[in-house]
């Protein structure tokens, strides 16, 4: 019988153990609430550019433009950032730029963890959606009091504001319309295609238009070549169609904030309205167009997630197993560091006519899947996320610190070294290498999509768009899962956020 | 020995095990006391806790997510708890028949050899099977079944089932081990009157092997019942859940919720819910497989 009940025992302890040890952790800095912004002192440094007599080491993280990285994959010996380092360090006897150079597998975890722990890097990269939205709020340090005060590193601006790019800046502000990263680069994006496969079936030139798109892909699945193998990213391919089909109605969604740009709030009261829902035809009508171009396409990846497939997708199209592969403005670099045998291709999405659908306005909206979601995008840990941040003037020196970066001519510096992202902001120049795609980056930033108002909101759109390709859903069950998704996101933005959107 | 000599030497064993102590209640108790609490609150991982009272436990009630994947869990815990049981008890059981001792050393060592093969590596080199151009699909094509080819992983209506299944020939080397052991541990006395008595061949597995294997089979229910309700990689990697929730299970609802949405309260409250059910079923299983030992 004690045998009995001490087995028992035991049994639940290891399973009370091991089920809810992997949920617990450590509840760091427990009954601190986030910082507050700081305020807008104007104690951002002197007008010399000095750091208030604090000395140091400030810890940055930054992602793509970490200098002389050994251990991020990919990465290329670049300096630029260095050098930058090393001029504000030669300026500021006793402060040091230390670089974080590590490949975290789980970006946003790892910021969680270092930030509930109190050791978050200095500055780190982070975009401003996660920054916005999937971040725990009081991470970062809101910039928007030093954007409107003057960089003493750009002697030509009256505020380091007027030197950025000011439709970015309003479309990444948060729900409360708080900045909490300078953000100076764009991603670009593009249909890469594999020439030598192109000529194999008799393809002298990219498609040009959907309808010639939609053909390509069938020539190459006609003669045997695989046309495209990717899962097809819903968060990418909404904004292209999206961004189009509503394009008469920017302004208004743009406007529900009383600020340029689409936020997450926008983009939750232009649900709430049905606007941007399943109510309204246009929300769901590029599915089944979008699905004639994936019948075309080898079926393995539809259904999966682009997270997990993403690489042995780009793997296959890099050793000529795929004639087309839609990504990023990196692909051209990964191709070259893979030696790839075929002559590499670019076209943009192309501009939509109504004999393609009738919801189209015929806006290009090439541009709209990138934007500025690269890697120069930095944000200044908190006290709360970084102890190291209570030190007397330490805020103060990373805040300056920043504003040495962030001057035109260093984005420009640092962003072209690398090579694969265009610099935004006005008096920049694109790489030589960047300026087939740089002209996604000087089309008007009026790009469109929901994904905001949930962290896990675009997670689950994603699945439900995989099954409807596949074909494993029709139309009207994916429709009825949207809206389920869409509801629920609301529900969780305005328990979030505190915000009545009904007042909109 | 005196009543202080016997103190001292209570105190000095006490001594010993207290930093072991220590580590267990810090690093095992602590955080499930966390866990459970926290399970009331509604937490990003960063900022205080807020209390929220019974609200997680209400979400979770109407939460289709959990449900499907509380489906997809029960499935796979059925056909883990037969590949757990079957294959390595008949591979025990012929191991366990042969007449040299050596050979059955040799075999032995055999199966348990693959055990040095990192788990993740299995996965993945499974991924790379399943694959619409794998091994798997290349097989049935050069055998002349290719009408049976599949997307293993792409198709929600087998993709659980692959991911469950694989492993083949499913024979655990733990498993098996305990199996042999408890085979072993059969007294002669027992094996000779049953062969006096003619239990011999499939009447001996059937009324001598299994019953005397019921506390070793006890043993491995529970502890793949456990582990494949906390076994969160192999979706995670193998299709993050997908297609839509199709290899969803509880473990990595969990895991995103807290990690992805940063709701860790809630993440917290599904750990609890999943620790009940999972001492439920534990509780249940040691009432139906009673064992004297």
């Amino acid at each position: 019988m004690m045998t009995n009940k001490l087995a028992k025992s035991s049994a639940a302890l290891v399973a009370l153990g091991l089920v809810l040890s992997a949920c617990g952790g450590n509840n760091a800095e427990e009954g601190q609430s986030a910082s507050t912004a700081p305020a807008a002192s104007g104690t951002a440094g002197s007008a010399t550019g000095e750091a208030g007599g604090w000395k140091g080491t400030i810890t940055m993280y930054a992602q793509s433009y970490t200098p002389n990285s050994k251990n991020i994959a990919g990465l290329k010996q670049q300096t630029g950032l260095q050098d930058v380092a090393n001029e504000y360090e030669a300026a500021h006897p006793g402060i040091k730029i230390e670089f974080v150079d590590e490949e975290f597998k789980d970006y946003t975890q790892t910021v969680r963890v270092k930030a509930a722990a109190g050791e978050l890097f200095d500055v780190f990269w982070g975009q401003w959606a996660e920054l916005n939205n999937t971040f725990p709020k009081g991470i970062a340090e809101d910039l928007t009091p030093y954007f409107s005060q003057p960089n003493p590193y750009i002697p030509g601006k009256a505020t380091w504001g007027d030197a950025m790019n000011a439709t970015v800046v309003s479309e990444t502000k948060s729900p409360e319309g708080k900045s909490y990263n300078i953000n100076g680069d764009y991603v670009a994006t593009a249909f890469f295609y594999n020439k030598d496969l192109f000529a194999q079936a008799g393809i002298s030139q990219p498609p040009s238009s959907w309808s010639e798109l939609v053909e390509t892909t069938k020539k190459l699945k006609d003669a045997g070549i695989t046309a495209m193998s990717q899962a097809p990213d819903y968060d990418w391919f909404q904004r292209h169609f999206l961004s189009d089909f509503y394009a008469k109605e920017f302004e208004q969604i743009a406007g529900f904030d009383q600020s340029p740009g689409v936020s997450s709030l926008d983009q939750s009261v232009a649900i709430v309205k049905g606007m941007l829902n399943t109510s309204d035809e246009r929300f769901m009508g590029w599915w089944p167009m979008f699905k004639t171009l994936t019948d075309n396409w080898k079926p393995d990846y539809l259904s999966s997630d682009p997270g997990v497939v993403g690489s042995n997708a780009r793997n296959d199209f890099l050793a000529g197993k795929t004639a087309i592969f839609y990504d990023g403005s990196w692909l051209p670099e990964n191709a070259k560091d893979a030696n790839v045998s075929f002559e590499l291709g670019s076209f943009n999405f192309p501009v939509l006519t109504q004999a393609d659908t009738p919801y189209t306005t015929g806006t290009d909206v090439s541009g709209a899947v990138g934007g500025p979601n690269a890697a120069f995008q930095f944000a200044v840990a908190t006290k709360q996320a970084n102890s190291t941040m209570k030190e007397a003037g330490k805020q103060a020196a990373v805040i300056d610190w920043l504003q040495f970066v962030g001057t035109p001519a260093n984005v420009e510096r640092i962003v072209n070294e690398h090579g694969t992202f265009v610099p935004t902001w006005p008096d920049t120049k694109p790489a030589e290498s960047m300026t087939e795609l740089a002209n996604q980056a000087s089309n008007e930033l009026k790009a469109l999509g929901v994904g905001g108002s949930s962290p896990n909101m675009s997670k689950n759109m994603q699945r439900i768009f995989g099954l409807y390709l596949s074909g494993n859903i029709d139309l009207a069950k994916a429709t009825s899962d949207v809206q389920k998704e869409l509801n629920s996101a609301i529900k969780e933005y305005q328990s979030k956020n505190s915000v009545d959107l009904g007042k909109y | 020995m005196t009543g202080k000599a016997k103190l001292k030497t209570a105190l000095t064993g006490y001594a010993f095990i207290l930093p072991t102590f220590i580590f267990l209640l810090w690093f095992m108790y602590y955080p499930v006391y966390q866990a459970l609490i926290g399970a009331f609150t509604d937490w990003d991982g960063f900022n205080a806790p807020r209390y929220i009272g019974l609200d997680n436990f209400v979400r979770l009630i109407g939460d289709e997510v959990l449900r499907q994947s509380t489906i997809n869990a029960l499935i796979w815990v059925v056909l883990s708890i037969v590949l757990a049981v079957v294959p390595p008890f008949l591979v025990a059981e012929l191991i366990f028949q042969l007449k040299r001792e050596h050979a059955q050393y040799v075999y032995r060592t055999l199966f348990v050899v693959p055990i040095v093969i990192p788990g993740i590596v299995t996965i993945l080199l499974w991924r790379f099977l399943y694959q619409g151009d794998g091994a798997i699909n290349q097989l049935l094509e050069a055998i002349g079944l290719g009408s049976l080819q599949q997307l293993w992983l792409g198709n929600p209506n087998i993709a659980l089932y692959s991911i469950i299944l694989m492993g083949f020939p499913w024979i655990s080397a733990f498993n098996l081990l305990i199996f042999y052991s408890g085979l072993q541990s059969i007294s002669t006395e027992v094996l000779e009157a049953a062969k006096l008595e003619g239990a011999t061949g499939w009447k001996r597995v059937w009324r001598i092997d299994i019953p005397s294997s019921f506390p070793q089979l006890r043993l491995i229910i529970i502890l793949t019942l456990i582990g494949s309700l906390q076994n969160i990689i192999p979706p995670l990697i193998m299709t993050n859940g997908g297609p839509g929730y199709s290899t969803y299970v509880p473990i990595l609802h969990m895991y995103n919720v807290s990690t992805v949405n940063g709701e860790f309260g809630y993440g917290m409250s599904i750990a609890l819910i999943m620790f009940v059910i999972i001492l439920l079923l534990t509780l249940v299983n040691m009432k139906l497989v009673k064992s004297e030992s």
